[in-house]
């Protein structure tokens, strides 16, 4: 039933994309990101799917994994090609009434698809190669600047871990909830929207009492083991740059150098393959 | 109402490399207006088991009917089903969340579509069955309960729809002593009152020795041996090897015998056996 959905999408395993710091990842895949929008063309595209394609590799994560990642987003990708198709003005190529499409628009709206789908494998292999905890414990110790401005960020992070850790936690309570209103004869599945929003009642205010219960037991046992935020915190594995870490950045500053000159001296290119194509 | 179960195999995550088997080829038939325990440790498919009683898991393979009807077949009504099987959980009292205990009683039976007059005269008598004053608790919301009134007020919402077969998974896990027994007895009392078949979840011995017709033992997804208590729990070691112990009153019998003292039968019933070593030992203790 509700404990079937996959939660987080790690994906467990021991290559060097797992074990890299964690903070390096999340710079990275942010220059990544980056990277797209620098990228005018096709040639662009063809460094990064080379990049994708080596961590993706190294990652060892199997590529269906990484593809389901593009499964929610789906629809927003059909809309924005779409859109680029028929919204795009110059040469015309097919027309219907009001709607007509472009040699350019056709262009734009591969463009653009492929920009998101990029845009997601990359970062679902950040989520799936860090743990939860330790993509918070990289965010605490990126946002650490933001302490001197009087960001609690240690907080923020500590608040972070909670909620990812109970979850599962409230899955599997809200499993038990419906299946004991179920055997009370509850019907989860059947009559208008209207009567399916009345009938969560049953599984929200049990869920509810029972996340407070949870979280008051939670609090009083960090308290009870003298939890008192982060000042002067050491932790159990502090965060170091180790070598495969310098090599990590030595192939995302490559990349990122290929990306900048591929912009400066090849844009224009792909136009011209294409051209003599068709 | 009887109870057939026939081949019944539950794998979860079937096909996934993390399948697990939770139930493997059980069978058994209860007939109507018994009284039976399941036991076996945490992890035994227990749970598993009385969860397809009612419907609310599907057996990979296997068959279950319940009197006449069939409850693994498709077309078969929900509704019909929670009608002649009703399921206590696990600390039921998390499954509460109307205002008052009146609400909260009424809902399984109004989910029957039983008229107002027939859903109030239920949970009077519900109310009754499990110890609960009517006038006393019946506006009262459930929330402000202890933990014991809180569990009678979840069992009676699952008594007030008159199941022919009620099932309780370790009704009593984490009350105080008291409430323990009281719970106990209160299963007992609607057993007596309402001759309906009743499924006791256990893992406590004593609990069980005293009170279930017949006791079924579980142990990693199989039913491994199933009698009257006495023939059950005369198997100590096979028990302890299973990480199950027997009741009280039978290791005292069992330990007494092994030093050479001869206690015939087995004795379940402490006052039983009281009365039995009473008359054997010279007046003025041992």
């Amino acid at each position: 039933m509700i404990r079937d959905i996959t939660l987080g999408q790690y994906y467990p395993g021991y290559s060097i994309m797992h074990k890299i710091d964690p903070r390096l990842k999340i710079v990275a895949v942010m220059l990544y990101i980056a990277s797209l929008f620098i990228v005018k063309d096709f040639m662009g595209y063809v460094v990064v799917v080379i990049g994708l394609a080596t961590v993706t590799a190294i990652s060892k994560v199997p590529l269906r994994f990484i593809l389901r990642g593009l499964k929610p987003i789906l629809i927003i990708i059909i809309f924005t090609f779409t859109l680029n198709m028929l919204m795009t003005k110059g040469e015309i190529l097919w027309e219907w009434k009001f709607l007509h499409i472009t040699k350019e628009g056709l262009y734009n709206a591969v463009f653009m698809a492929l920009r998101l789908v990029f845009l997601i494998l990359g970062s679902s292999l950040l989520t799936l190669t860090t743990k939860p905890i330790k993509l918070t414990d990289g965010i605490e110790s990126l946002l650490k600047p933001l302490k001197r401005m009087g960001l609690p960020t240690h907080e923020l992070a500590m608040m972070m871990t909670i909620a990812l850790r109970f979850i599962p936690t409230l899955l599997e309570e809200t499993d038990k909830i419906m299946k004991a209103q179920m055997a009370r004869g509850a019907d989860f599945e059947t009559g208008s929207i209207f009567r399916r929003a009345k009938a969560l009642i049953p599984i929200l205010v049990p869920l509810f009492i029972g996340a407070f219960r949870i979280a008051q037991d939670l609090a009083l046992a960090m308290e009870a083991r003298c939890y008192r935020g982060g000042e002067g915190r050491t932790k159990l594995n502090a965060l170091k740059l180790k070598r495969k870490d310098a090599l990590a950045m030595v192939f995302i500053a490559v990349y990122l150098g290929i990306v900048i000159l591929e912009r400066i001296f090849l844009i224009g290119l792909d136009a011209k393959i294409i051209a003599l194509l068709f | 109402m009887s109870i057939t179960v026939e081949n019944l195999t539950h794998i979860y995550n079937k096909g996934l490399a993390y399948e697990t088997i939770a139930l493997e080829d059980v069978s058994f038939t209860v007939p109507s207006g018994e009284f039976i325990a399941i036991i076996g440790h945490t992890g035994s498919g227990k749970s598993t088991l009385i969860q397809h009683l009612n419907g609310i898991l599907k057996p990979t393979s296997g068959e279950i009917s319940i009197g006449d009807i069939k409850i693994t077949d498709k077309r078969v009504k929900m509704v019909d089903i929670r009608k002649r099987v009703g399921l206590v959980f696990q600390y039921p009292e998390y499954q509460l969340f109307e205002e008052t205990v009146y609400q909260d009683i009424s809902f399984g039976p109004k989910n029957l579509g039983l008229p107002t007059e027939e859903v109030d005269r239920r949970i009077r008598k519900s109310m009754q069955l499990v110890g609960l004053d009517f006038e006393e608790f019946a506006e009262r919301s459930p929330f402000e309960l202890s933990g014991g009134q809180k569990r009678r007020v979840a069992i009676a919402g699952v008594i007030a729809m008159e199941p022919e077969v009620l099932i309780l998974d370790e009704p009593t896990a984490g009350l105080d002593p008291k409430s323990h027994q009281d719970i106990l007895n209160m299963v007992e009392e609607v057993h007596r009152e309402t001759k309906n078949t009743i499924v006791l979840v256990s893992h406590n011995m004593n609990d069980v020795a005293e009170r279930a017709d017949r006791v079924f033992i579980m142990d990693s997804g199989k039913l491994v041996k199933s009698g009257r208590p006495q023939e059950v729990f005369r198997e100590r070691e096979f028990l302890s090897h299973i990480g199950l112990g027997v009741p009280q009153t039978t290791e005292v019998a069992a330990l007494l015998s092994e030093r050479g003292f001869q206690v015939p039968e087995i004795l379940l019933r402490a006052d039983d056996l009281i009365s039995f070593l009473a008359e054997r030992l010279p007046a003025g203790g041992v």
